[in-house]
């Protein structure tokens, strides 16, 4: 993929890895380590959200076969496979049946769409951890309420299940960060110099139109000694406890969404790691985002796109992968800020816990079954990481809230419907989803071949149109068929599972290619689906 | 047009008896209060928030020019007092009409009022800040169709001003500084002067003065006198870099934290000795460009004001019209317009922002294109144009086959579409009478009594008091009869205390019963449930017929909209120019200024007068081109 949207990188956090940070910073982190029970030195543990809009597409996001420890991560996952080892793949979230956009934003920090009296599980989380520091929390997005289905622009909520009012603007986060006029010396200085010259200029207006008992000007003088006063509690309550945040460059307005965001993962890692929050939710777009990728050289909305069959074609698909793709190289961007900043307990991703998914599956069906759903970080040593957990059983997101909320010392019976905490996440024992045995295998006969193996898409997301069949003991087949195939017997439905494939053969780069299908048999299903099943 | 008749002879009759010394204030007005009036309305009851106990002389009265004219009205009408209570003789009746439109009203000179400082509303001060940058402060955003963001930093972070006592949010008399918004204005200003210097260098003191000379007097719309720009220069002195750069920022900073800058009308120089003269150009130009453009004047503005040539007559009647012409004037419809007809009540129970958009886009370009294609004042009720997209079509019948086809761009599922003027025909007789037959406006109020009293309140300007607030709920039916809403309504307020407001309101509402609640035409085969077919019934068995208080009856709304464009058309203009007058002056009428509202209101009458001749007549008007000083201790 071209990442031709990359221009013009401003570097104004971005270089701010340990050696560049003032000096102030590392002793701010030396206050905020805590003692753990054992008497040692604990960094504080923070925990982040990062919501995908718009459910996933399956083909290119499933994990085919594979378990625990062995498996082959997806088309879709290349941008942040590097970051493996501190991963925990999760398979087989979900609950059940049909979800509306607003249910699935609901769903992905509620646990359930009909949890709705109850705070979400990162507001649980700053309730218990947010009291130290000077922002609470954060509830970020990118773009504007959806009023239609409101439900669809908000992921956090409050003890009472409303949402959440949410901030869309780096400047304003930065400043209300790292700017608060009234806690900085030098803006403070600033504004009470300003002060005499006004009241000097107001006064000399007074003199001038002769209105001495001006109600409006009695007005202004009231504000400015307020403000005078204002200025003088603040001086004297913020002198002690201050970190001097002046030399932190405030960022360039965005030029276009992708610099939007990665300013707004800049801010999140700054914000953790300098300890002016130790929560945030983050939302790369409504759940059912009508936001159009034009830097991505996308013309249509995401919602659109993602429904790929209803408006099924080559051209559509290409576009809803880049936007996908896109997602998740926002979330590589963060993990790599996260790793940037050090101390000497590690990295700040090594005492983090960040949830990276969505609230839905199958972006087209509204499925609430396979939904993609990450954990990044080793939570201080609370998560097993470098793992693919794919259950049994359909598990509740309520289940995995309650296994974070654990972790995060918040003793709860019961979240979402959900009494059991989700088991695994720590290494422990869970119930693994078992494949069905089946033999895979190749077969020419007369210019024909049939080979039987589990189908996946290329790797590669620029050839979507590419696919492959792994054969066990040998070089995988590669598919390189026309559209109508593709079409007829209805690909991406078959991708992860077992098939019999009978067709052409030709010879490409000294390889063995089939070119043309003449047959499809599903090994455990249904060789023909109705082609909305996807 | 009866009772402006009534009140000119009753003038004209009692003209020489005002002329006498003193006030009949005391000697006739205060005894027929006190006789009739103050046993409901006085200081131990105070029925309708009216409490005559607190007006012991002339000078109390004249605080409150609103009352007088409310008791002269329910005086004329036999209102008050009430049926049941001892009526006054006819000629103590005449006597004090007599007092409310000779001496109170009828003889009241045209004067100005003072130059009150005013600080910039929120739009003022956004569209401020953006001419004297050229840049907006935006809040980065996604953009995205359907959704709903505040794209303005500004109005992200300041207070929403509250409608000051002309209704108006330009109004801000009452709108205190506070803290909140002062930190809110520092932090603004900074954001907006990072980014003109980080656009700009400044390398040394001559480019440093050009900057200042540029930028200061637009600043302060308005010269500075040579002294003080050599003081701000003499301060830059000296210095060079990023110090000089730092200096010039915290000069502007100042400038954009003073009162100067903050409000209007404190700069100019007036005359103590002369109890009233004309604004000066520079004033002249910025209350002009306030009230077209809700923003600072423009180069040509401040070129005429600097010539002192802009208060010429045919020089300010071009400004208008060039002001009208521009893009800016859109501001009369998006605040003036909006906030008169109380737009921001459009609403629709599929909270679809395209839909929405097309509602309330509608009325907007509607008063855009009255206000600023000299379009008679008239036609806010009476028009046979109105502005249309595909979303809203349905209710304009075979009209929307004038819409242009708009074709959507591939992959956007929905959107806000731009509307496109249409002539109606088709529709004329069910939309034809302009701002009351708009969808969005039809559906703004839910039911006969909030549509007419809207109605009655914005449309014909009468003051209404609240309703009590001990009403009792409407009865059902009682058993075996079928009665409507009306029916069991009329019931209701066989009260004579309700009847009082409800003989004006109800039969305004119920004319328009024939539209449903999202503004559809009943039995046009549009939006409407079962459940309430079957409570109307057919379209023909609704009954939209009705009388109004001065005894005009009409058989449904086509004959009421006759009415309105007759009998009741004196009160409309009358209303409309009264409306976009306080709108202009950013303040509550006053009792002098009823001169300038008699006279417009006439010179409409008269000649069928547009938009652009009222907007002409107030920018040539008294109280617009003067100012009263105040008197000196």
């Amino acid at each position: 993929m071209k990442r031709n949207w990359n221009i013009d990188r401003r570097h104004f956090l971005r270089g701010a890895a340990g050696a560049l940070v003032p000096l102030p910073f590392l002793n701010l982190m030396e206050n905020a380590v805590a003692k753990n029970l054992a008497g040692e030195a604990e960094p504080p543990l923070r925990f982040m959200t990062l919501f995908k809009p718009n459910g996933v597409h399956p083909p290119s996001w499933n994990i085919n076969g594979g378990t625990e420890f062995d498996f082959r991560m997806s088309p879709l996952m290349a941008p942040f496979a590097k970051h493996r080892d501190d991963l925990l793949i999760l398979d087989n979230m979900g609950d059940f049946g049909f979800s509306s956009h607003a249910n699935s934003a609901r769903r992905f920090l509620a646990g359930r769409c009909d949890n709705t009296k109850t705070a979400s599980v990162d507001q649980f989380i700053a309730d218990r951890i947010g009291g130290d520091t000077p922002t609470r929390s954060l509830e970020l997005t990118t773009e504007g309420l959806f009023t239609n289905q409101i439900g669809c622009s908000y992921i956090s909520y409050d003890e009472k299940g409303d949402p959440i009012p949410r901030e869309s603007d780096p400047q304003l986060i930065f400043d209300r960060l790292f700017r608060n006029p009234m806690s900085d010396p030098a803006q403070r200085a600033r504004m009470s110099s300003l002060l005499d010259r006004v009241s000097d200029d107001a006064r000399a207006l007074r003199r001038k139109t002769g209105r001495e008992d001006d109600e409006t000007l009695d007005e202004y003088f009231t504000v400015l000694r307020e403000t005078e006063q204002r200025l003088e509690t603040m001086g004297q309550a913020a002198s002690a406890v201050r970190t001097e945040f002046s030399k932190l460059e405030r960022p360039a307005p965005a030029a276009n969404l992708n610099e939007q965001v990665e300013t707004m993962l800049d801010l999140v890692a700054l914000a953790m790691w300098t300890d002016q929050t130790r929560c945030i939710s983050y939302m790369l777009g409504n759940s059912n985002s009508r936001m159009i990728f034009d830097f991505l050289g996308v013309k249509e909305q995401h919602h659109y796109l993602s429904h790929f069959f209803r408006n099924f074609s080559r051209h559509n698909i290409d576009g809803l992968l880049k936007i996908s793709l896109w997602h998740m190289e926002k979330f590589d961007y963060l993990l790599n800020r996260l790793k940037s900043y050090k101390d000497h307990h590690g990295t700040l991703l090594d005492h983090s816990i960040v949830l990276f998914g969505s609230g839905m599956g199958h972006s087209d069906n509204h499925t609430a079954q396979r939904i993609p759903i990450v954990l990044a970080g080793k939570g201080g040593g609370r998560l097993k990481t470098g793992r693919y957990l794919r259950y049994s059983q359909n598990q509740d997101l309520s289940r995995l809230h309650l296994a974070l909320m654990r972790n995060f010392g918040i003793d709860v019976a019961e979240y979402g419907g959900a009494t059991e905490p989700l088991p695994g996440l720590d290494g422990g024992a869970f119930d693994e989803y078992r494949e069905r045995p089946f033999e895979s295998w190749t077969k020419v006969e007369g210019g024909k071949m049939t080979v039987q193996g589990r189908l996946r898409m290329s790797d590669n997301l620029d050839e979507a149109k590419v696919f492959y069949l792994d054969v066990a003991g040998q070089q995988p087949v590669r598919i390189e068929i026309e559209f109508k195939d593709f079409h007829d017997f209805n690909f991406p439905y078959h991708v992860g599972t077992p098939i019999r494939l009978t067709g052409t053969v030709a010879e490409k780069d000294g390889r063995q290619v089939l070119t043309k299908i003449s047959d499809l048999k599903s090994v455990f299903g249904n060789s023909k689906p109705n082609t909305r099943n996807g | 047009m009866v009772r402006n008749l009534t009140r000119l002879s009753l003038v004209a009759g009692l003209m020489f008896a005002s002329n006498s010394a003193g006030s009949d204030f005391e000697t006739k007005v205060r005894p027929f209060l006190e006789k009739h009036c103050l046993a409901c309305h006085g200081a131990e009851k105070t029925k309708g928030d009216v409490d005559f106990s607190l007006f012991l002389s002339m000078a109390d009265a004249e605080l409150h020019p609103d009352l007088w004219e409310t008791v002269s009205l329910v005086l004329e009408d036999g209102e008050m007092p009430p049926e049941d209570e001892r009526q006054p003789g006819e000629g103590e009746k005449a006597a004090v009409l007599g007092w409310i439109e000779g001496e109170f009203f009828g003889e009241i000179e045209s004067m100005p009022g003072e130059l009150r400082p005013r600080r910039l509303s929120g739009p003022e001060y956004r569209n401020t800040l953006r001419s004297l940058f050229g840049f907006d402060l935006k809040v980065n955003i996604a953009e995205a169709e359907q959704t709903v963001a505040e794209k303005s930093l500004v109005l992200k972070l300041l207070p929403t001003d509250p409608p000051g006592a002309s209704g108006f949010v330009n109004d801000t008399h009452g709108a205190r500084l506070s803290t909140t918004i002062w930190d809110q204005y520092s932090y603004l200003a900074d954001r907006a002067l990072e980014r003109y210097f980080a656009e700009r260098k400044v390398s040394d003191a001559a480019e440093a003065e050009t900057l200042v000379r540029e930028f200061v007097p637009r600043a302060l719309r308005r010269d500075l006198p040579d002294d003080r720009m050599a003081e701000i220069v003499r301060g830059l002195e000296g210095r060079s870099g990023d110090d000089l750069a730092e200096a010039l920022k915290e000069e502007f900073k100042a400038l954009l934290m003073s009162p100067a800058f903050l409000y209007r009308g404190f700069l100019m120089e007036t005359n103590p000795e002369r109890e009233r003269q004309e604004v000066d150009d520079f004033e002249l130009a910025e209350r002009l460009s306030y009230f077209l453009w809700e923003d600072m004047p423009d180069e040509e503005l401040f070129a005429l004001a600097r010539q002192a040539r802009l208060h010429e007559r045919e020089i300010l009647v071009a400004q208008v019209d060039r002001m009208l012409a521009s893009p800016k004037s859109r501001s009369l419809a998006e605040s003036f317009g909006y906030q008169w007809l109380l737009l921001d009540q459009i609403h629709h129970e599929r909270n679809d922002p395209p839909y929405l958009h097309a509602l309330r886009t509608q009325p907007l370009d509607f008063l855009h294109y009255l206000f600023t294609e000299d379009r008679p004042v008239i036609e806010l009720i009476d028009s046979e144009v109105t502005f249309l997209n595909a979303l809203i079509a349905d209710f304009y019948g075979s009209d929307r086959k004038q819409l242009e086809k708009f074709v959507k761009p591939k992959g956007i599922e929905r959107m806000a579409m731009p509307l496109q003027k249409i002539v109606l025909e088709d529709s004329a007789s069910e939309r034809g009478a302009g701002i009351l037959t708009m969808p969005g406006v039809l559906g703004m109020n839910e039911g006969p009594i909030l549509r007419g009293t809207w109605m009655l309140r914005q449309v014909l300007g009468e003051h209404l008091g609240e309703p009590p607030p001990d009403v009792p709920p409407i009865q059902a039916s009682p058993k075996g009869m079928d009665l409507s809403f009306r029916e069991r309504f009329e019931a209701h307020r066989a009260d004579k205390s309700c009847a009082l407001c409800h003989d004006k309101i109800d039969p305004l509402g119920f004319a328009l019963e024939g539209y449903d609640k999202n503004g559809g035409v009943i039995g046009a085969g549009q939006s409407i449930g079962k459940k309430k077919k079957k409570e109307v019934g057919a379209p023909g068995d609704i009954d939209t017929s009705g009388q109004l208080p001065s005894g005009e009856s009409f058989a449904d709304f086509e004959e009421l909209h006759q009415l309105l464009l007759t009998t009741q058309r004196e009160k409309i203009v009358r209303n409309a120019v009264e409306r976009m007058l306080a709108y202009a002056l950013c303040r509550k009428l006053e009792r002098n200024d009823r001169p300038t509202v008699d006279a417009l209101t006439a010179q409409i009458l008269e000649s069928n007068g547009t938009w652009r001749d009222l907007i002409c007549g107030i920018a040539e008007s008294v109280p617009f081109t003067e100012c009263r000083n105040p008197d000196r201790k």
